[in-house]
């Protein structure tokens, strides 16, 4: 949604500048007025983004063909249908296209602001996550300090010793990371199909955390604390051009201080256009069983 | 760990000859650590093959099924393998062989006594599809933009696939082949097919079993059935080789770009240039002289001829190393299920179970339990909301229209089997035993082999399409 109003907007914006421009159609104008194009658009996109006020969410697969006159046009959308990857793209001269450039460029910005995000509340008090915080402080201050996304402050620690189920044989934890968007996006999906895959298998769930600016090695501390048997983190992945709202599942057999991050398993990438998000919480649920049946976790599992 | 072989065979049981292979599949996870498991498979090689045998027949409308059994056994033997180490394969009747008296009772009992999941085909477009992936015509395909067609000229049948990009788009089959007609050397019609009587009479030639011909008017014969199924392939709907099609009907061409020859007639398409009629009936038949006349006739049309991997041997090899899929690694099967054979489809459109379930009950046998596999195609997104409500919708119809049957058999196109499966063992309380798969498309009317797990992630698929044909 919030997607298709920027495409709407850069559509609009293409059309006022062919008008000013008096080119008819993109395609032919000459690489000339193009590079004008851009200028004008670099001072425009801006504010435009602003006045959208809304963090971009997704990656933009844009399978316009740009190219005149492809060789093969199948082959070209087999290619194409591959790879999220921006090929395919066209050019102007050396450069590319202002609409492509203004894609790339609402991509970029949407990863950008997805740092900023947060997880709202309401989704929190959906799934009745106990809410604690690291000591990050401020966005600024955690992306300057990881080493402060890994603690807990000393009164979320009290409430997790009172609030919380200790041993739990599964402890569930949701962190925004750097992406609330993959929290926001993938935790519906997620996180009952793994509820669900948990009872298949006969395993209990203690009381599921969320932490606010967490980074995934939190899960030692909280192991501390808490000591489950195993601890799923899931977490918002750093940003990129082709998603911002990719979500990754940590997972980890008696997380406790110091723990390496080879004893770490990871299944990433988890997004609809990745790891299928609903299957991929079910498969979160075999690796746990695993853990449990071979007491290990990271590079020593077999699965 | 990453890596696992599974032994595969195939049996090609044909008008005149019966053949083998055994081959190693190679299945390596493909997919990335961080993600969901994904095992392909990346290797497949021939491991034995038998000699060429003759078919033996009890009488003209019959093949001795004790001889073929013995047959069987002597072969796995050879290859020194055990029924046991048999994965998956699978037994097809070529040809005219389909038509014999006792052929089905025979495929079924071949396919029991081949292995647990060697499963029995037959049926002129699933050979046609055997054929071009055994002579190598499908994988050519992807390397070039153009149609590849591969043509399987036996005994009785010329099974024709069209491959665009690794998929078969269309298929045909002629009555051409070898033993069409069978001649001694001095020129004696021995046996002529009623099934080319049409043609000929088209093309006024007075030909007549008993009747002795010279070599000259017997390569008029050869060289016009080459022109007219050569015709027909290069999208000519006037030639009379519509005579020569199988179902009486020739299927709008794809333009084809190269074109290969596979089968007995397709081994000798090089080497095959007799001179005489004792040259021509070596085997007792016109297969050489057809062989030249093709070869020949070829060179008139638009398309290249390509060389097959595999010639004589293509359906067999097709059939042993290229009929097995292997489904997606994260799924749900209830232990015990495994294997089964036979199930037939029924597509789920617009996620409309109750609609999908009455069609399947009209059109399947209704006391079978399974009655069918339920194949849930490509969606756009899916939420666990969906999830939750297709499984809730399967298991409260299943249960009350099929209330005899506690196995629900599900397939899905989408990378969500595990996570439907576990929703609908819950939503039935564990009272439906459930085996759901993903990463295979069928399609309604296809019948389905799934076979024993491997590693317990993941089973191998042979999918019968049978309702293939647009012509």
């Amino acid at each position: 949604m919030d997607s298709l109003d920027l495409e709407e907007m850069t559509t609009r914006i293409m059309q006022e500048l062919q008008q000013r421009l008096g080119t008819t159609s993109e395609e032919k104008g000459t690489s000339q007025s193009r590079i004008n194009d851009e200028f004008h658009q670099q001072e425009q996109l801006p504010s435009a983004v602003v006045e959208s006020n809304e963090s971009f969410t997704g990656p933009r697969h844009n399978r316009r063909n740009n190219i005149p006159q492809p060789r093969s046009a199948e082959m070209l959308e087999e290619l194409q249908a591959a790879t999220p990857a921006r090929i395919g793209v066209w050019r102007a001269g050396t450069r590319p296209l202002t609409r492509e450039m203004l894609l790339f460029r609402c991509d970029h910005a949407g990863a950008v602001d997805t740092v900023y995000g947060e997880v709202s509340d309401k989704l929190i008090e959906k799934f009745q996550l106990f809410q604690v915080e690291t000591l990050y402080e401020n966005t600024e201050n955690y992306l300057k300090r990881p080493d402060m996304g890994r603690l807990l402050t000393d009164e979320s620690i009290d409430r997790l010793r009172s609030g919380c189920q200790k041993r739990a044989q599964v402890q569930i934890v949701v962190s925004d990371g750097l992406s609330a968007n993959a929290i926001e996006h993938n935790l519906s999906d997620v996180y009952p199909s793994l509820m669900d895959s948990l009872n298949a298998y006969g395993l209990k769930a203690g009381t599921p955390i969320f932490v606010k600016g967490g980074r995934v090695a939190v899960m030692d501390h909280i192991g501390e604390i808490l000591e489950p048997d195993v601890l799923v983190m899931l977490i918002g992945e750093r940003p990129g051009l082709v998603s911002s709202s990719s979500m990754s599942a940590y997972m980890c057999y008696r997380p406790r201080k110091g723990m390496v991050e080879s004893a770490r398993t990871v299944l990433s990438n988890i997004h609809q256009g990745g790891t299928p998000p609903v299957e991929g919480g079910a498969h979160i649920g075999t690796i746990v069983s695993k853990m449990l049946e071979q007491k290990t976790s990271g590079v020593k599992l077999v699965i | 760990m990453d890596e696992q072989w599974i032994i595969s065979v195939g049996i090609d049981l044909g008008t005149s000859t019966m053949k083998l292979i055994v081959s190693r599949l190679k299945l390596a996870r493909k997919s990335s650590p961080f993600g969901l498991p994904r095992f392909e498979i990346v290797e497949r090689l021939l491991a034995y093959e038998s000699e060429v045998t003759s078919t033996p027949l009890l009488s003209e409308t019959e093949i001795d099924m004790a001889e073929v059994s013995m047959w069987l056994q002597k072969e796995y033997q050879a290859a020194g393998i055990r029924l046991s180490d048999i994965k998956t394969g699978a037994v097809i009747i070529t040809g005219e062989t389909a038509n014999k008296g006792n052929a089905k009772q025979l495929l079924h009992s071949l396919a029991d006594r081949a292995g647990d999941f060697v499963v029995a085909t037959a049926g002129a477009d699933l050979e046609s599809l055997l054929a071009g992936k055994g002579s190598g015509a499908m994988k050519r395909s992807l390397q070039m933009r153009g149609v590849v067609c591969n043509v399987d000229v036996g005994g009785g049948t010329a099974n024709t696939s069209f491959f665009r990009r690794g998929h078969m788009v269309e298929t045909v089959t002629f009555h051409v082949g070898g033993r069409l007609i069978r001649l001694r050397p001095d020129g004696e019609v021995t046996y002529l097919s009623a099934a080319i009587r049409p043609w000929l009479d088209a093309n006024g030639f007075k030909l007549q079993a008993g009747q002795t011909v010279s070599f000259g008017y017997l390569k008029e014969v050869a060289r016009q059935m080459s022109r007219s199924m050569l015709d027909c392939l290069a999208g000519d709907t006037n030639s009379t080789g519509a005579l020569l099609s199988v179902n009486g009907k020739v299927p709008i061409m794809p333009p084809v770009e190269e074109l290969m020859v596979s089968g007995g007639v397709g081994g000798m398409l090089i080497s095959a240039n007799p001179r005489s009629l004792p040259e021509t009936a070596v085997y007792g038949d016109f297969g050489p002289l057809l062989a030249a006349c093709l070869r020949e006739e070829a060179r008139h049309y638009p398309f290249a001829l390509a060389v097959p991997d595999y010639t004589f041997r293509a359906t067999v090899i097709g059939a042993g190393m290229q009929s097995t899929e292997i489904s997606g690694a994260t799924i749900h099967i209830s232990p015990g299920l495994l294997p089964m054979k036979n199930i037939p489809v029924l597509k789920l459109d617009n996620l409309e179970v109750k609609k999908a379930i009455e069609l399947g009950l009209q059109v399947y046998d209704a006391d079978a339990c399974p009655p069918f596999a339920l194949f849930i195609p490509q969606l756009q997104t899916v939420t666990y909301e969906l999830i939750r409500q297709l499984s809730e919708s399967l298991v409260a119809h299943y249960r009350t229209m099929i209330p005899g049957c506690r196995t629900l058999i599900v397939l899905c196109e989408n990378d969500m089997g595990k996570a439907l499966g576990q929703a609908l063992k819950l939503r039935s309380s564990g009272e439906l035993s459930i085996v759901c798969v993903d990463q295979i498309k069928v399609e309604f009317g296809d019948y389905l082999d799934l076979g024993e797990p491997i590693r317990d992630t993941m089973i191998p698929v042979i999918v019968k399409t049978l309702a293939f044909h647009s012509g």
